[in-house]
């Protein structure tokens, strides 16, 4: 997918969280790092549609995202959109909150949307979870439940803000090892994480956010060994530090 | 912290026991004080008025000090009943239904019913006001209610807490008429003259006023019996009259209405 | 066989209960002198049944008005248009900062007469309506302050319009948080109801002061009066038990 932000600003009562964030490439899996408070979900939410810029624009695959009300529900339904957490209705049994968008967004009629989210928890070992409640789910179930939820409006992009974050460790390869499944069956990702051992090994381009704005991008390969500006180093050393 | 209970215990207790003793020395009067010139309070909240007067005259002639109980007009007869009162002086009508709970002594004053009605209403008498189109006000429990619920069943009957909302209904048309004691209709006609006339005219017998004990209890009822004789015989009647009554009297003269001691 | 133990405890705690209060009323009763005779209400019966049944008008008039006006309110008190905003806060404000006695004289006599309500039946149930909608509005508001943002965020996420967020969204969240407190209130206007009696609705207390009036048998008449507004209390309370359960989803997420 080809994605192109143009000089993207965004500022909340004052304040400026994004200023000029540009970018521009061709992706399938792209990984969003960089440090805390640096915009980088305000970025995601911007390229979802949950958020409008101050000023700027996006392009997704050559065709500009209008950010008027009426043109945006339809664009985010072609998206898909993972929270850190709180990502499901808490009146909602699992299996509802996967049938509430595909029958509500999309006019697909109760028994066809209560087989494409069974068929989606059988395919992802969620089989057992279907009818209880999200805050009887483990956070890394939630997180999976969330991505079925995504994947069952086929979408042609799946947005991902730091799934991983909130969980505990033992749950994060659950959740990790279901994205690389669907990336490898040709999911377009963008995905805000913290588990760099993911972003270098599952998305091949990767873009780094520091203080409101793009100070680095490019292949992943490249970016992990041989990080060009002093900022991105900085991050990476503190960020690998501990890691084994 | 167990001590400390202990003793709010016992505290509490006493406080509760301590208030039972009631002294048993004075006269307790029960009135309602919305009722003027005869129960009423003066500028500074104090019981005032001709019941209060006659109670204090009462007190003096059994020789007990007086204390006026303020109490709303349903809770005049119970709280005989449950000696909360001695006696009732609240120009209260001696009637079958109310000598069935109390004992009235002999009548001190009798009064007539009349009307306020709305200026704009048709009525002219009593009796016009037994329509269904008409609307009554009266204050509850009075004679007035007793009147409307027995003589004028065809008309909607609003029963009131207080005198001045039934005055307040009719003067603003939500009501015909408002029956009650003569004197109060022409003091609120005085008050209101251009939203309302008064239909003083008797349209029934008078009524009789009694003070009210406690069933049974006849040796007080001899007492106030021969009271109200002697305080009669000594003018004190007169007094009453000068002293709260004097503008009223003229008017009832002038008017040749019947007066209430008489 | 710990279950037989605990049963027994209950059923002599319920029963050592009930004779403490009845007791209590008892000998209160004996202290006064009073003798208890129910019968004096049966000849009366066909003018409470009246007053009974208008109570129950009243209250499920003002209830759907009250639930009108307290969701508008609660609306307006977010509305962008200042006028209305500040209008829906003061109204708030004022009709709970003042006695509901206060507001029935003043809208009854002043407001009432004024702009031509003389219907006092009508008046009766824009009075109390208007002072339980404040509390009601209240109620919402502080339900919808307790909805996490991100169940709205998510709402915009799955593609769901404002009219579908709102439906399965907003309302079902909204509901399971603020069923118990509406059930307080839907209590409160039947017994709150009672106090029309100052502008004589012939509803149940108004009755029962004619009553009282006629047979001065205070205690039995107002005991067998607070024991009718019981009831109905009582039953708004099962059915909002039914409806909290058809909402609840166990308990809030976290």
């Amino acid at each position: 997918m080809k994605i192109v932000l143009d000089k993207i600003c965004k500022s909340f009562a004052g304040k400026t969280v994004l200023k000029n964030v540009c970018y521009e490439d061709d992706f399938n899996a792209l990984a969003v790092i960089g440090p805390s408070g640096a915009g980088k979900s305000t970025l995601l939410r911007i390229i979802g549609g949950l958020l409008p810029p101050t000023s700027g624009d996006l392009y997704l695959d050559g065709i500009k995202v209008s950010f008027s009300e009426k043109e945006l529900l339809a664009h985010r339904r072609t998206i898909g959109f993972v929270f850190q957490t709180k990502g499901l209705f808490e009146h909602l049994t699992a299996l509802e909150n996967v049938m509430l968008p595909l029958i509500h967004s999309f006019q697909l009629d109760k028994a066809e949307a209560a087989e494409r989210a069974r068929e989606l928890f059988a395919r992802f070992g969620l089989e057992e979870e279907g009818h209880k409640y999200p805050h009887q789910l483990s956070g890394g179930q939630q997180q999976r439940i969330q991505i079925a939820r995504a994947m069952a409006i086929k979408p042609k992009l799946l947005l991902l803000d730091e799934p991983t974050s909130a969980l505990d460790p033992e749950l994060t390869a659950e959740v990790l090892d279901m994205l690389g499944e669907l990336q490898a069956g040709g999911l377009k990702t963008i995905i805000v994480t913290h588990e760099m051992g993911f972003a270098k090994k599952a998305c091949e381009k990767v873009v780094f956010v520091a203080d409101g704005t793009v100070v680095e991008s490019g292949d992943s390969r490249q970016i992990f060994t041989e990080p060009q500006t002093k900022a991105l180093q900085a991050f990476l050393n503190k960020v690998l530090e501990w890691q084994p | 912290m167990k001590k400390i209970l202990a003793v709010l215990l016992v505290v509490l207790l006493a406080a509760v026991f301590s208030g039972c003793s009631a002294e048993k020395d004075e006269l307790v009067v029960g009135m309602e004080l919305a009722y003027p010139p005869f129960e009423t309070k003066d500028e500074r909240g104090e019981p005032y008025g001709v019941s209060v007067a006659l109670a204090e005259a009462l007190g003096e002639y059994l020789g007990k000090p007086v204390r006026i109980e303020n109490i709303n007009w349903d809770g005049l007869i119970p709280s005989l009943e449950t000696e909360r009162v001695d006696v009732v002086i609240s120009s209260m009508t001696i009637t079958e239904e109310r000598a069935k709970t109390v004992d009235f002594s002999e009548p001190y004053a009798h009064a007539y019913l009349a009307l306020l009605v709305n200026r704009e209403s048709p009525v002219e008498k009593a009796e016009d006001l037994n329509q269904p189109e008409r609307i009554i006000a009266v204050k509850k429990g009075t004679t007035g209610h007793v009147y409307a619920q027995n003589h004028l069943t065809n008309a909607t009957i609003n029963a009131l807490s207080s005198e001045s909302a039934c005055v307040t209904e009719v003067i603003q048309g939500k009501a015909d008429a408002f029956i009650y004691d003569q004197l109060t209709i022409y003091r609120q006609n005085q008050a209101n003259p251009e939203t309302t006339r008064a239909v003083l005219i008797p349209f029934q017998e008078s009524e009789k006023w009694g003070m009210a004990i406690k069933k049974g209890n006849k040796e007080l009822l001899e007492q106030i019996n021969a009271f109200i004789k002697d305080f009669r015989a000594a003018g004190g009647f007169e007094k009453l009259t000068e002293q709260f009554l004097a503008e009223e009297k003229k008017t009832f003269d002038a008017l040749g209405f019947p007066w209430f001691f008489e | 066989m710990k279950k037989s133990p605990a049963l027994f405890y209950k059923s002599i705690s319920v029963v050592l209960v009930t004779v403490i209060l009845v007791g209590f009323v008892w000998i209160s009763l004996v202290r006064i002198n009073h003798r208890l005779d129910f019968s004096t209400l049966w000849a009366y019966k066909y003018r409470l049944w009246q007053g009974f049944k208008m109570t129950l008008i009243m209250a499920f008039a003002s209830l759907l008005v009250s639930l009108l006006l307290g969701s508008v309110a609660a609306m307006a008190q977010k509305s962008r248009f200042l006028v209305l905003s500040y209008l829906a806060k003061i109204y708030i404000q004022i009709i709970r900062g003042t006695p509901l006695l206060v507001q029935i004289f003043f809208f009854f006599y002043i407001i009432g007469t004024a702009w031509g309500v003389d219907n006092r039946y009508l008046a009766g149930v824009l009075i109390l309506s208007l002072f339980e909608g404040a509390y009601i509005a209240e109620i919402i508001r502080g339900g919808l302050e307790s909805i996490d943002e991100s169940q709205f965020e998510l709402a915009k996420a799955v593609g769901l319009t404002p009219a579908k967020t709102f439906r399965l969204v907003t309302f079902p969240l909204l509901m399971a948080r603020i069923l118990p407190a509406l059930t307080g209130q839907f209590a409160s206007i039947i017994k709150d109801s009672s106090l029309l009696s100052v502008i004589a609705i012939p509803e149940l207390t108004q009755i029962t002061q004619e009553i009282s009036a006629d047979n001065y048998r205070l205690f039995e008449n107002y005991f067998f009066l607070g024991l009718l507004y019981f009831v109905m209390t009582f039953a708004v309370s099962l059915i909002t038990r039914h409806l909290e359960r058809m909402y609840k989803h166990e308990n809030s997420a976290g």
